[in-house]
């Protein structure tokens, strides 16, 4: 059964269109992550699932149960904020347990149920302090025991990790999948991070413009993407794109652009001749090539060179258009050499040039 | 950039802050040392510390009929207009911050400009109304008018209050399973409870000290301790400074008294907080 259904979704803000037509079904105990570039309602569906935004149309369900009327409490989810929203005058104990307070759920319970989340997130020896005592990682470590301890059927957060610092940001994700390992309750987690939507989900939950441009999981999304939009937002660096005129040479494909032209089997796409695409490549896709190598190329004079550590990114120029390659660091050429790469075409992507959809058969 | 501090400045800066201290301080404690001291003693051309005090000015005052009414009115009324505030000002700021509507904008504006106008500009249509209803010179009518005032104030100073409490914080509430009302109760009111003192403090210092309004309203069973206090200087070429300085020190007492019980309240929570 599945845990969250949204049928045809609809939320729009007066004459504002946010959400448009959305259709998504999240299994139990399924972990999905919505990923988005700004302001593409990834917030805005996740507070519509825990009725916080009243839903302009369609239906969600969330085990079984339409809730469109019902109240935030009687859904039975619990949701983590991004800035963390602990009540700033009670102390921990209270915050976690005001939840189950509310339940009536008799006292000697609460104290035995908080003292058991608070121990498995190594927060007993603030129990008695105020919000404001803590640390930003404490205090989201807080925020998730009051999200824990309701034992709720689906777990939401929203940018939980944001506010806090790059190191402390990787320990809480290694805790938070942690987490989901041991209690394997169904989660919705928004974030614009990558890598998180990437170690995290079970399945990503592409938005743009309140629209789903693709769900799959994550190596799906990074194998297959099925358009230009994806395949350009998931991938750090950014995939290189090229425009690409299509033709025929006897057995095999050409795609030309400019000067060069690449030569290619086409045998996992849907190809026509004359028809405009755009040809995709990710920067560790490309390989120095040999000097004397013949095949498909990518010639240029490298004008960039970003030191990635392991790693540097060297970006070229080709008929006008960024290059990027990354290469690894000991075989990183000198600013201004010439550089040629050359690609496997199995790392190759293309889309249509009109419509953005991938041309790769399905 | 951070400058040493260098000691001269520090010094001047401290030199300020005493002046300043001083001026606001002084006149409030002279006033205080005038009510203990007899008429000669004060009018003198060397202003004296050294003196024999006396309660006499103290005793006079408290033993007036007109002092003793003048000040049950005015705690009366004063009392009973904040506590309306409060119960009645309080919600309405809280609707207004969190549930705004369209009306929203004109309500604040409209709470806004009952400070705005001119006192008499209120009062004396205020006066004629009571005179209609048939209850001028009552306290009843001065407890209205003055709930009008503390309202007013209470809402314009406790709206901003409502919106700087996080509205995350509320709703982690309602997914927390509370109602509307709950979250007002135990997380609106706590959290903003600061500020919210704040301003019930400032509405009851304002009609506490309201005077125009009160010479309006009043001709006789109904003056408040401020108009008691103003005609006691009015008796002529012989001012009896000993006793108009006991009155004022009596009308300074209760809001002094006030502020003086909030902030320890206030402190209290605090410390709270803090262990
Ligand atoms: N109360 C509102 N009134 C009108 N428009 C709104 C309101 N709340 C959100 N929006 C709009 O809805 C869109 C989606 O907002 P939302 O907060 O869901 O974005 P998001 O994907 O969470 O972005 P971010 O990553 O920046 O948090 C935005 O374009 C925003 O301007
Ligand atoms: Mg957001």
């Amino acid at each position: 059964m599945s845990a969250i259904v949204c049928s045809h979704v609809d939320k729009s803000y007066g004459a504002t269109s946010v959400i448009r037509d959305l259709n998504l079904s999240i299994e139990e105990h399924e972990f999905v992550v919505f990923l988005g570039p700004s302001g593409c309602g990834k917030s805005t569906l996740l507070r519509m699932l825990a009725g916080l935004e009243d839903i302009s149309g369609g239906e969600i369900s969330i085990g079984g149960t339409v809730v469109n009327d019902l109240d935030p409490g009687d859904r039975g989810v619990a949701m983590v904020f991004q800035n963390y929203a602990l009540y700033p005058h009670m102390t921990i104990f209270d915050n976690i347990a005001f939840g189950l307070k509310r339940q009536n759920v008799p006292k000697a319970e609460i104290r035995q149920r908080v003292g058991a989340v608070s121990t498995t997130l190594g927060l007993d020896p603030y129990l008695d302090r105020k919000p404001a005592e803590l640390s930003g990682g404490q205090q989201q470590r807080v925020a998730i025991a009051r999200a824990m301890i309701k034992t709720p059927k689906v777990f939401l957060f929203d940018e939980p990790l944001s506010n806090l610092d790059a190191k402390l940001r990787n320990h809480m994700r290694v805790e938070i999948a942690r987490l989901h390992q041991s209690l394997n309750t169904t989660t919705v987690y928004v974030t614009h991070d990558q890598l998180e939507a990437m170690t995290l989900a079970d399945r990503i939950v592409l938005l743009r413009d309140g629209r789903i441009e693709q769900i799959g999981s994550p190596a799906e999304i990074y194998e297959r993407p099925g358009n230009l939009f994806v395949a350009g937002f998931i991938g750090t660096p950014n995939m290189n794109f090229i425009d690409v005129t299509i033709g025929r040479d006897g057995d095999a494909w050409t795609l030309t652009n400019a000067g060069t032209v690449f030569t290619i089997s086409g045998e996992r796409f849907r190809l026509q001749q004359g028809e405009r695409a755009v040809l995709g490549i990710r920067p560790p896709d490309l390989v120095a090539a040999s000097p004397g190598a013949s095949g498909n190329l990518l010639e240029g004079t490298a004008d960039l060179i970003e030191f990635h550590g392991n790693d540097a990114l060297v970006t070229f120029c080709l008929g006008g258009k960024e290059i990027s390659a990354l290469v690894p660091s000991r075989a990183c050429p000198a600013i201004r050499a010439d550089v040629r790469y050359g690609f496997d075409e199995s790392s190759l992507h293309l889309f249509d040039a009109q419509s953005g959809m991938s041309l790769r058969r399905q | 950039m951070r400058r040493p501090r260098t000691g001269v400045g520090r010094l001047l800066g401290k030199a300020v802050l005493a002046f300043a201290g001083f001026m606001a301080v002084f006149p409030l404690l002279w006033t205080a040392l005038n009510s203990l001291k007899n008429n000669v003693d004060i009018i003198t051309r060397v202003p004296r510390v050294v003196f024999t005090p006396t309660l006499a000015n103290i005793s006079y005052i408290l033993g007036r009929d007109s002092v003793l009414t003048g000040l049950y009115n005015s705690v009366v009324a004063c009392g009973v207009a904040v506590l309306v505030g409060v119960v009645l000002g309080l919600p309405a700021a809280y609707a207004v911050a969190r549930y705004p509507n369209r009306w929203a904008g004109d309500i604040q504006f409209f709470v806004l400009s009952l400070r705005f106008l001119p006192p008499v500009a209120v009062a004396i249509p205020l006066m004629v109304i009571w005179l209609q209803v048939g209850l001028y010179d009552t306290l009843a009518a001065l407890i209205v008018t003055y709930s009008l005032l503390t309202i007013s104030v209470i809402m314009w100073l406790a709206i901003p209050a409502f919106q700087a409490v996080p509205k995350e914080v509320e709703e982690a509430a309602f997914v927390d399973g509370y109602g509307a009302y709950s979250v007002f109760w135990r997380i609106a009111l706590p959290v903003a409870a600061r500020s919210l003192a704040g301003a019930v403090a400032f509405s009851f210092v304002l009609v506490w000290n309201e005077f125009l309004i009160a010479l309006m309203l009043s001709s006789s069973n109904a003056k408040t301790l401020p108009i008691v206090a103003s005609e006691l200087s009015q008796q002529g070429m012989n001012v009896p400074w000993g006793i108009l300085n006991a009155s004022v020190v009596l009308l300074s007492l209760p809001p002094l008294l006030f502020l003086g019980v909030l902030s320890g309240f206030l402190n209290s929570v605090f410390r709270q907080k803090k262990t």
